[in-house]
């Protein structure tokens, strides 16, 4: 398979920032109440992650490597400034409903991480594919959390009425988001073990 | 010490490249943004009032805008002023004493579109007034009016919410009955909170009167489910309700009790204390503001 696409498929699968790497459990587990919600910060972090890559591939070598960190997290900020500036002239209904979770983007640790293990070493085209990989991982990570949380907690799938009735309605709180972020992490390291007939590491393969 | 004017070179080239683009996005997107927000705020009016897609608003509906200050002299004592438009042309501060006593009244030379934004507003309001006084915004009001008609009233409040403060718009009619509320600004919690948003929640609050409204409470009741059809216009439809099906049972809950969304008490008492607050307050603006108005004949537009 083509290297590019391989990296994609690695954020989408066998590194899913959720599931796999276990990184940005807060946000994952803070807006996925349904799947709307997660699939709206998912692509808000698809093009942060794509677009920071980007930059930090491009100037790695103006970026003195003792000031690495500082540097990311302002590229990372610039970014979502301006994502948070260019939404609401493009299409203010879509940035009433992201507004709240593009802004907690900043300090996400799944950006960062990309940028410092990735990023930082490779040209271009690779980091391009990779922030994309990592992103629509992300993505997929939320809006399949969200779907279970707001199918048994709410009964509905994408805002519209499925069962008519509230089975569980812990699972739209907090407490709810852990349990199905386990329950999805036990499965794919149960999926892992299947495949592979090895006993998975913890915390991906980093 | 090479190494420390490298570092610091470096670090000043990213920061100085991130702020001028930043700068240039800004200078862009800023004017666009803002009359993007004054259009959802016109139409959030205009919604409340009745009208949106699918309705339009008639050309002879004038939303008028009601500035309040808080004009403070030199001493510190408050007094309040409000901006209004006056019938022919050009607005008027009209200084009223807390007491309700109407003070004096200034006439101010400017154009609507100065008024719209606030720092612009605020400096003419100001050079308006003697050089002692200091005004202050405070909040807004729309009056508006179908023709020569009084249609009703849309006054913008601010409460405090679960995590910080939810703006909302509550609209009135001429009898002082709540018609309807929207939530402009909030940061409730998705899937919880943020229900408030919801139809079923805000439509709730129509038809209260003010005798209903004085006493209003939240409860945690489930809601009634023939209520709930009605409260939500598309399943009604769905449900193939007719007119004086809908009629009848809003009519049966018009003096019920806001039913709290589940797991969101906190948001839906917050909801429920700020339209209260904001529609006892407006009232006694109304009618202070009313008073004066007539007593001295002030020539408004509305």
């Amino acid at each position: 398979m083509n290297r590019n696409l391989t990296l994609v498929w690695n954020g989408l699968i066998p590194e899913n920032p959720i599931f796999r790497l276990a990184l940005s459990l807060c946000p994952a587990v803070a807006v996925t109440t349904s799947i709307k919600n997660g699939l709206l910060l998912g692509l808000a972090v698809v093009f942060v992650q794509v677009f920071s890559s980007c930059t930090v591939a491009i100037f790695k070598s103006f970026i003195h490597p003792r000031i690495r960190i500082p540097a990311y997290v302002i590229i990372i900020a610039l970014w979502v400034t301006v994502i948070d500036m260019i939404l609401p002239v493009i299409s203010p209904e879509v940035y009433k409903q992201v507004a709240l979770f593009v802004k907690l983007i900043v300090v996400f640790a799944i950006i960062i991480s990309r940028l410092e293990l990735f990023a930082s070493k490779e040209p271009l085209t690779p980091s391009f594919f990779d922030g994309l990989g990592m992103g629509l991982g992300f993505t997929f990570g939320l809006c399949l959390t969200g779907a279970i949380r707001e199918f048994f907690g709410a009964g509905q799938l994408f805002g519209h009425d499925v069962l008519g009735f509230k089975p569980l309605l812990i699972m739209i709180l907090p407490a709810g988001g852990f349990f199905v972020i386990g329950f999805i992490m036990a499965m794919f390291n149960w999926l892992e073990y299947k495949i592979t007939g090895k006993i998975p590491k913890s915390g991906g393969v980093h | 010490m090479k190494e420390i004017v490298k570092i610091t070179f470096s670090l000043t080239i990213v920061c100085v490249m991130a702020a001028f683009i930043l700068g240039a996005v800004y200078a862009k997107t800023e004017h666009i943004r803002k009359e993007n927000e004054e259009k959802i705020e016109h139409e959030t009016i205009e919604g409340l009032l009745g009208f949106g897609p699918g309705k339009k608003a008639p050309d002879n509906l004038k939303i008028y805008p009601v500035y309040r200050y808080v004009i403070n002299d030199a001493k510190g004592n408050p007094r309040l002023g409000y901006l209004m438009p006056m019938k022919e042309k050009g607005y008027l501060l009209a200084e009223i004493e807390l007491s309700g006593k109407l003070r004096t009244v200034i006439p101010v030379e400017a154009d609507a579109s100065k008024l719209s934004e606030r720092a612009s507003r605020d400096s003419v309001v100001n050079s308006a007034l003697p050089k002692d006084l200091k005004a202050v915004y405070a909040q807004a009001l729309f009056i508006a009016n179908l023709g020569d008609k009084r249609l009703g009233y849309v006054i913008p409040g601010v409460t405090q919410g679960f995590k910080t403060f939810i703006k909302l718009m509550v609209s009135l009619d001429p009898n002082l009955t709540v018609t309807g509320i929207a939530i402009t600004e909030s940061e409730e919690d998705p899937g919880l909170g943020a229900e408030i948003e919801q139809s079923y929640f805000k439509n709730q609050f129509a038809g209260k009167t003010q005798e209903v409204l004085k006493n209003l409470k939240v409860v945690k009741e489930p809601l009634p489910s023939d209520y709930f059809a009605v409260l939500d216009p598309p399943k009604a439809a769905r449900q193939g309700l007719a007119n004086d099906q809908i009629r009848e049972i809003k009519e049966k809950h018009i003096k019920d009790d806001i039913y709290a969304l589940t797991g969101a008490t906190i948001s839906s008492r917050a909801v429920t204390n700020g339209v209260k607050d904001t529609v006892r307050k407006f009232v006694y603006r109304l009618e202070i503001l009313g008073d004066a108005i007539k007593k001295d004949n002030i020539q408004v537009a509305f």
